[in-house]
């Protein structure tokens, strides 16, 4: 239904939005409608989160009290900036004191009324703050977030970066330029533009770090140029590898080593959430851990994801604590991975598909091998048929033995533990073996080994 | 370039072509110097704006994510903050929590060659490379501190101490697979002693010996001291089925 008049909005499995490329949030708000007074058809958009990128202004509704996420999906709402035309500025009265503060902008629209960039009609979209937040500070990065058009920038870029790359240089290869210089013609040509190019570079990286708003300014300029060297050096390692010296060689590989910690562009912070901080963190990082814990077989320890997660989130540091509590939040939502906590103090975090069921179903086809039916199995046997450290293997021995799966031995030869053949023997007659199962096929393991 | 005949002709083209490569190698080589050079302004420049500006950048959300990628794209550290004074007397602020993140970043790139065992005098050396913007030198007491400041996160990252030495142990025993390794070593006669495991899998004495001792807390290893050439012996009964080491004992 509201497909109808806004764009949808996608949303990650853990449900954050999907962010579009280069797109940053600014804000978080709880509680917020969404309601259309032009439009009387317009759909109420009650109590969600809003969100506000330097691209748009997104609507979830709200999953933590209610509702399958399928339909919550299909609900959530996306205006982009673009399409925003004017934000009121609220009027200061004494009827306004009383009722929730309400942050008011006109959008355009197409003729049947769905909301777009460049529509031919327009709207007013009321924004009614339930929450407690605070609407002033709210309204400022609005429209701070509006007249910076970020997305123009991005939209845009893709073209003039390819020209400016074409002729080399950083400085926007305006055609004028290229007009006035002396034409490249012969050795000399190709020198003396070389020449240029490094001259250009110099210049511009002097300029842009003259001051924190010069940098500001030229920040997208100097991204490029920082992925032009990077590129440069290390097509370069491959072709002359013989000139390379330590120093080089160190800059190269910090490089790579760096070049695994750009990931997330949009940190979910304290500032730009307030209360809904962790929340919001805990989806984040949900949907971050899915990569290293594939990597790593399905379990990976906390500590190391707080280095990768905070290696992703660059200078936006979330504290150990934050982490934890982020990790601990995951029990509310619907997410595919889980912390656990072992005896020994160690916490990890395990998918859920990894789960106890699996492991157990392993172990049990593995204490069912005839050489297992008579002589047991022991933790480092489980560990080198699963493949998991032998400490692990423990756990889930005695884990599988609390559930009655296994049954233990201990001897000089150490734990070893067996099928739990108890639940197959019938009390009232317990030398009774039935034709198939279990207890019959440890007899015959038993009584082949005996024979022997 | 008119062509001419003859041997001549050939040689002058000959000689020709060589000038044009000479010039191409040194235009190439001077193209990499230049480079470098920028690069290294490049980097300084955004070290000292990442301490200086850190809370300015912290304030706006989309230049942050593009100084993040600059910081990446050529290498740089965004992490350089001072300890400075409240760090030093009462443990606050980032300092330690960016070294933390620091000493775990380490820890991970070196695991492939020390097995997540690492002396806390290399790590310092390592983290001074890292850091070698910020002003002050990381002591191995800063180290600690940040070190300490992990706990919350599981007892999986630790300090421990073999011999004089202190080491840093990254890898949890539940995750950890040196056991399986030594294991898969002790399968062949069921006991091993740490100079075999050194010398089979070469791996730092420390590395082996504190993998060994995991064992025999896990109940794993059984240890004999009683042998002639004095070696302790690390019996796996485990892994080597009855028979077999009930025959190597007779012999």
């Amino acid at each position: 239904m509201a497909g109808k008049w806004l764009p949808a909005a996608e949303l990650t499995g853990s449900g954050r939005p999907v962010l579009q490329p280069s797109e940053v949030e600014c804000s978080f708000l709880s509680s917020v409608d969404l309601n259309c007074e032009d439009n009387t058809n317009f759909p109420l958009f009650k109590s969600g989160l809003l969100i506000l990128t330097t691209h748009r202004l997104l609507w979830l509704p709200d999953t933590t009290t209610a509702a399958a996420t399928n339909s919550a999906a299909a609900a959530a709402a996306a205006i982009p900036l673009a399409a925003v035309t004017h934000i009121f500025t609220p009027k200061k009265s004494i009827k306004n004191m009383f009722s929730s503060p309400k942050v008011r902008f006109q959008v355009s629209v197409t003729p049947e009324g769905r909301v777009a960039e460049r529509g031919s009609k327009s709207m007013v979209i009321t924004l009614i703050l339930r929450g407690k937040s605070d609407p002033d500070a709210f309204l400022g990065k609005f429209s701070e977030a509006w007249r910076g058009r970020a997305w123009e920038s991005s939209g845009s870029e893709a073209s003039s970066t390819s020209n400016s790359r074409q002729f080399g240089s950083t400085d926007g290869g305006s055609s004028g330029g290229v007009a006035v210089r002396m034409p490249v013609v012969g050795v000399a040509g190709i020198l003396r533009k070389e020449q240029e190019m490094w001259e250009s570079t110099d210049k511009s990286l002097q300029e842009a770090f003259q001051d924190l708003n010069a940098l500001m300014s030229k920040a997208k300029e100097m991204v490029m140029l920082a992925e032009k060297m990077r590129l440069k050096l290390l097509s370069g390692s491959n072709n002359q590898t013989s000139a390379t010296n330590d120093e080089e060689m160190g800059s190269k590989e910090e490089m790579q080593d760096w070049l695994l910690s750009v990931g997330i562009a949009s940190p979910v912070t304290k500032e730009s959430a307030g209360a809904l901080y962790h929340q919001q963190l805990s989806r984040q990082l949900a949907d971050f851990v899915k990569i290293p814990l594939e990597k790593a077989g399905g379990m990976i320890s906390l500590v190391d994801i707080y280095c990768f997660f905070n290696r992703a989130r660059g200078t936006e540091l979330i504290s150990p604590d934050d982490l934890l509590q982020a990790c601990s939040l995951w029990e509310k939502f619907d997410v595919p991975v889980m912390l656990r906590k072992f005896d020994s103090g160690v916490r990890v975090i395990q998918n859920k598909s990894h789960s106890d069921e699996e492991v157990f179903a392993r172990i049990k086809s593995l204490v069912l091998e005839p050489e297992a039916l008579r002589t047991g199995i022991s933790a480092s046997d489980a560990a080198m048929t699963l493949g998991i450290a032998p400490a692990m293997a423990k756990e889930h021995l005695l884990a599988a033995e609390s559930k009655g799966l296994l049954c233990r031995d201990v001897s000089p030869d150490g734990f070893r533990f067996y099928i739990n053949l108890f639940q197959e023997i019938n009390p009232d007659d317990v030398y009774f073996v039935k034709g198939h199962g279990i207890y019959a096929a440890w007899v015959s393991a038993a009584s082949a080994s005996a024979s022997r | 370039m008119r062509r001419r005949p003859g041997i001549g002709g050939l040689q002058t083209a000959a000689a020709a072509r060589d000038q044009y490569r000479l010039l191409g190698e040194n235009v190439a080589k001077l193209r990499t110097d230049l480079m470098k050079e920028q690069l290294v302004t490049f980097r300084s420049q955004l070290e000292e704006f990442a301490r200086k500006h850190k809370n300015d950048i912290r304030k706006n959300p989309a230049f942050r994510s593009q100084f993040h990628e600059m910081c990446a794209k050529v290498g740089v550290d965004p992490l350089a903050s001072n300890k400075g004074f409240w760090a030093e007397l009462l443990g606050i602020g980032d300092f330690y929590y960016e070294l933390g993140v620091q000493i775990v970043d380490i820890c991970l790139v070196t695991r492939p060659h020390n097995g997540g065992l690492i002396k806390l005098e290399e790590l310092c050396k390592l983290l001074g490379q890292r850091r070698k913007s910020a002003r002050e030198a990381v002591s191995e007491d800063d180290c600690l501190r940040a070190i300490s400041k992990l706990k919350v996160l599981g007892s999986g990252f630790e300090v421990i101490s073999v011999g004089k030495s202190k080491l840093i142990r990254s890898v949890p025993t539940e995750l950890n697979k040196d056991h399986n390794e030594i294991l898969e070593l002790a399968q062949s006669q069921g006991f091993v002693t740490v100079e075999e495991v050194q010398r089979r899998l070469s791996w730092s004495s420390g590395r082996a010996t504190d993998a060994l001792e995991i064992l025999l807390d896990e109940g794993l290893a059984m240890i004999d001291d009683g042998h002639r050439d004095g070696r302790r012996r690390y019996w796996f009964p485990c892994v080597s089925s009855a028979s077999s080491y009930v025959g190597a004992d007779t012999l």
